[in-house]
């Protein structure tokens, strides 16, 4: 047991050396960056047609202290042309700024005419930018794949709850989803927030978890998006940058996006789908 | 077929060169022992001064040397460390003569002096690292846990991964291109917790040897390092013991006679204690609110081997080897079992047919897993992945005339791999994942080698080998020629070159910078072709003066179907893993320079390394994929410049030793992004107002690294055998290396609309290091 002690008091040793001073900050000088031009531009059927076209810049560019001025040094508002095309239609997006007060979210394209919920047809996108370049996107909207139910569960102790969310998967093709869960409000931040795809399915039925977190009358917000494998892919690729920044084990690499063309643009276009159910935790 | 009359042709081509024997000549053969414990000594010399002609022990201690007979014949048998022994023997037939060395007290007049560079200078192989295990134990190491790994990272030419891991980057090989063997057995992964130590218990090891090219053909199967660990024997003169208290673990080796002189034992284990310490962490704060224990902890090695003669021309060794690393965790709702290992079994048999041929029969068994398995209430989930090896290989060791050594042989390895296999779901079966595959692969080779001496100065070693890999409908074949020379132009001055071709069957999937036991083995199928490279070395050793030798060798390695992982791989539970790899190409270049002193009260070495790689030309697998380089060629994260070790090791007193290592490199490389944007998603979400854009890969250099380690050890002798206590200081000048970098946003909450976003104010890029000055002690003992 003596021995045991010592062990015990050199790991506390340990413990309190390694934890001296270990990190600090320095000046990086990353290589030179030329700014990109980003699209982001999500169809939801009964919603106008909104797009946002923004630029990076160099990581270390200074940021703006206020709203408008960050705005002005990430938006880009000369677009020659934006256009969306379905069904023998062109919906012409025209610039200016859009917020749409139900979502909290800011456009600087749009047309205010219905997206339809039309399942069958592309839309394609082309976006002439102010210096005669072209960026140019095609994609589908999916149907929605509809929550099966959504089943509240105690733990051991009977205090705190967790949520099953079940939906049927369509075996004879390939899907891909995003899942949401807040608890409250869509404004607060999301409680799990994650892609997959169907691949590890067995037998046609997906199933989302959480953690024994909540406790009775609490608001959850179950959000199942049915997207496309572009989004899948584009989705994937920001998270693992975002990860990557942070975090000795991510995984850097390139944005995947759907948006082709010769202005060098990356980002996604693409449907927007989703089934939304909220449950009152009750016992 | 082609390929296989090729090399049956080639092969007939080396046999032909053998001149055919003298009448008047007798062949003197037999094994070279420690006195002491009755171990084989392996490259020990037997020199006839007088007919000037030698030979050496090979790998299992056996010689054989042909001289003209009808006289008196006095022989020399000298090894490093040990008292020279003189044998006269009068040769009038065959003759075996087993000789027992001892290694006596280690003086400067009776160690051997310029002579011990002799050997090493005149061999037809380069790039080779001899590990002593002396080397090994005085070279200090983190938290006192000596490590044959991390003492091979000290040589030139072998980069590490990251700081205080065991990974090998070998000539700008990858971390899985090293074939590690162990008692001839395949180790597939060779560390401990996450790469920090590695699986080999110094106390049961006899001997390392690491080839960084030039490779004799009897290695085959990985293409830029082996590392060929042999356990010892176990002492059959009388029963021993050593053993070691450390800071995490304890370690204990036992070792005997079964019958003296005859057959012997050694038992070998080795256990961490972080679990102990944790647990009583835990106690203490047990009950306590928002404390979260700490998981379990704990990794192991056994080693077990048994060694028998069962006469004068037969050997049976039968040995073992079982480690695993465990993690578990046991939180009432959320519960986790992790362990991962490896296990080895090897039979090996022995024959001395006549005095100049030899065999080794080998039977092994390896295999490596690991698995997860959690439970969440009433959902479970299990991955894990395996690979299992039977080999069997014969060897051949034919020693026709002292200028003709050659070797012979073949293998043939059944490999079984379960890649990535997941099973999860609900108990009542309602909901159900699956994935994973499965793999049946059989890889073979036949090799041939002569060692060839056609005049004093000259001497080559070419070799053929043979290999092949079938799996499924998927058959490759590969003609691996190999070809070593050394001219010397003085006795201690040579100057070599070398050429080998390797092929690798077995790919490694790991997308992160470190060793993870998740890593898993993926065997070449119809699309993934085996990997292959192509060295040149050429290079000069010298003696300076008595005590000194250099070493200076030039590379050039060809790397083929090189294995990376698409943008945005999926390598987790992929029942189509194949679709996630990327196929390229690469280069390696550099020189070494090594001034090393093995004898005398002060050993070591400086080592120096300027070395360029680069990969590219990568290609998905999939059309739809994307590998964001596209063709370009790009440096590797381990693409070091600039490799500099100093490691000495004094005897200061026969109680005190004293020893230090420096190692300075250019820093790693790091992928950063050179760019940002905002992100602002679907509904739901929140806006990402820094999103990072990376452009070309590892496009930052960080620091230079450089650290100094020392180490003093005071030895007591009483009366029940030898006890030592090690003192290690690693990072002795609190030097702060960068490990990693990340980046961190500073925000401010702005409302905007009614809710809130972040815009970030400014990023701050943080260094993380790892190591701050770190002593550790040891106590040892020896009976």
């Amino acid at each position: 047991m003596k021995f045991l002690k010592l062990l015990i008091v050199f790991a506390g040793g340990l413990i309190f050396l390694t934890s001296c001073n270990l990190e600090k900050e320095i000046d990086l000088k990353l290589p030179e960056y030329e700014g990109q031009l980003i699209v982001e531009c999500y169809l939801e059927p009964g919603k106008p047609f909104n797009l946002l076209l923004t630029e990076s810049t160099g990581f270390f560019e200074p940021f703006s202290t206020d709203v408008d001025q960050f705005l002005n040094q990430i938006l880009v508002n000369d677009a020659q042309s934006v256009e969306i095309e379905h069904g023998g239609q062109t919906y012409t997006l025209q610039q200016g700024i859009f917020f749409d007060f139900e979502t909290k979210k800011l456009y600087n394209y749009q047309n205010p005419e219905l997206v339809p919920a039309d399942y069958d047809q592309d839309f394609k996108l082309r976006i002439t930018t102010a210096k005669g370049k072209t960026i140019t996107a095609q994609t589908r909207i999916l149907p929605v794949v509809p929550i099966d139910s959504v089943v509240v569960k105690w733990n051991d102790s009977d205090t705190l709850a967790f949520v099953l969310t079940y939906l049927t998967d369509d075996p004879a093709q390939d899907d891909y989803y995003r899942r949401m869960i807040h608890q409250s409000s869509l404004d607060s931040t999301a409680l799990q927030d994650f892609a997959t795809s169907d691949r590890l399915v067995e037998n046609g039925v997906l199933l989302f978890g959480t953690a024994p977190d909540f406790a009775v009358g609490d608001t959850i917000i179950n959000t199942i998006f049915h997207i496309d494998r572009a989004y899948y892919e584009f989705f994937g690729s920001v998270q693992n940058a975002i990860i990557a920044g942070t975090s000795p084990f991510g995984s850097p690499g390139k944005l995947i996006g759907n948006v082709e063309g010769d202005a060098g643009a990356v980002g996604i276009f693409t449907g927007l789908s989703y089934d939304r159910v909220v449950t009152i935790i009750q016992k | 077929m082609n390929l296989l009359r090729k090399a049956i042709f080639l092969g007939s081509l080396f046999l032909l060169a053998i001149p055919g024997f003298s009448q008047q000549k007798f062949t003197i053969s037999g094994k070279v022992t420690d006195a002491e414990n009755g171990e084989t000594l392996i490259a020990a010399t037997v020199y006839a001064p007088l007919q000037s002609e030698g030979a050496n022990t090979n790998e299992y201690g056996f010689y054989s040397l042909t001289l003209p007979g009808g006289d008196s014949v006095r022989l020399e048998f000298s090894y490093v460390g040990f008292q020279n022994v003189v044998r006269t023997v009068f040769l009038d037939k065959n003759i075996t003569l087993d000789v027992e060395m001892g290694s006596g007290i280690q003086l400067q007049e009776v160690v051997v002096k310029a002579n011990s560079y002799r050997e090493q200078i005149q061999s037809t192989e380069m790039s080779v690292e001899n590990i002593s295990m002396r080397e090994v134990k005085a070279v200090p190491v983190l938290l006192g846990e000596s490590d044959i790994i991390k003492t091979i990272q000290l040589k030139p030419g072998i980069p590490s991964g990251a700081e205080g891991t065991t990974g090998l980057y070998v000539r700008g090989g990858g971390s899985d291109q090293n074939l590690i063997v162990l008692d001839e057995a395949l180790v597939y992964n060779a560390n401990h917790l996450f790469g920090f130590f590695s699986t080999f218990n110094s106390d049961a090891v006899k001997d390392v040897k690491l080839y960084k090219g030039g490779f004799p053909a009897q290695y085959g199967g990985r293409l830029s390092s082996v590392i060929d660990v042999k356990l010892k024997e176990g002492n059959n003169k009388e029963f021993a013991g050593q053993g070691g208290l450390g800071l995490i673990a304890s370690r204990l080796t036992l070792e005997g006679p079964i019958q003296k002189g005859k057959s012997s034992f050694i038992v070998s284990g080795r256990r961490t204690y972080f679990d102990l310490i944790t647990a009583q962490i835990n106690k203490a704060n047990a009950g306590k609110d928002n404390y979260n224990p700490i998981p379990d902890y704990y990794f192991y090695d056994l080693n077990a081997k048994l060694n028998f003669e069962l006469g004068p021309k037969d050997k049976l060794f039968l040995s073992g080897y079982f480690g695993r690393d465990v993690f578990g965790f046991d939180g009432g709702f959320f519960n986790f079992d992790f362990y991962w290992g490896n296990a080895t079994g090897t039979a090996r048999w022995n024959h001395q047919f006549g005095p100049k041929l030899f065999s080794n029969t080998t039977f092994t068994f390896s295999d490596y897993k690991y698995n997860i398995a959690n439970k969440i209430s009433d959902f479970s989930f299990e991955l894990g992945s395996n690979i299992q090896d039977a080999n069997l290989k014969t060897d051949f060791y034919f020693a026709p005339t002292n200028k003709h050594t050659v070797r012979f042989g073949g293998s043939a390895t059944y490999h079984q791999f379960t890649v990535g296999r997941l099973k999860a779901g609900s108990k009542d079966g309602v909901v159900a994942f699956e994935a994973g595959q499965d793999f049946d692969g059989l890889e073979m080779g036949v090799y041939v080698s002569d060692e060839w001496e056609p005049s004093e100065r000259l001497a080559l070693n070419a070799g053929l080998r043979l290999s092949g890999f079938q799996n499924g409908d998927a058959f490759y074949t590969g003609l691996e020629p190999r070809l070593a020379g050394v001219y010397n132009v003085t006795p201690l001055f040579s100057v070599k070159a070398s050429y080998a071709r390797m092929y690798q069957y077995l790919h490694l999937v790991s997308n992160s910078g470190v060793s993870l036991p998740t890593d898993v083995w993926y065997p070449s199928t119809g699309h993934v072709k085996p990997q292959r490279s192509d060295q040149v070395a050429a290079g000069v050793s010298f003696a300076v003066g008595d005590w000194f030798m250099v070493t200076n060798e030039y590379y050039y390695k060809w790397l083929d179907n090189q294995l990376d992982f698409i943008d945005g791989a999926e390598l987790f539970a992929n029942s189509d893993l194949e679709g996630e790899f990327a196929i390229g190409k690469g280069y390696a270049y550099g020189l070494e320079v090594q001034l090393e002193k093995t004898t005398g009260r002060l050993t070591g070495w400086i080592g120096y390394t300027l070395a360029r790689i680069r990969r590219g030309e990568f290609q998905p697998l999939r059309s739809d994929a994307v590998f964001g380089e596209g063709d370009a060629y790009f440096s590797p994260r381990y693409d070091r410049t600039h490799d500099i070790s100093v490691v000495a090791m004094y005897e200061i007193s026969r109680r005190w030793q004293v020893s230090a290592t420096w190692v300075y490199g250019s820093g790693d490389l790091y992928w950063l992004p050179p760019g940002r944007f905002s992100f602002q998603d679907v509904p739901g979400a929140q806006f990402q107002a820094l999103v990072p854009v990376y452009e070309n890969r590892n496009n930052y250099r960080l620091i230079p690294y450089h650290r100094l380690d020392l180490g003093v050890t005071c030895r007591f002798f009483p009366k029940w055998g030898e006890s030592d206590l090690t003192i290690n200081v690693i990072n002795a000048y609190d030097r702060r290396n960068a490990f990693f970098i990340y980046l961190e946003p500073e925000f401010q909450e702005v409302n905007t609309g009614g809710s809130t976003i972040q815009i970030p104010q400014r990023i701050a890029a943080r260094q993380v290091s790892l190591f701050p000055i770190l002593p550790s002690i040891t106590y040892n003992f020896k009976f």
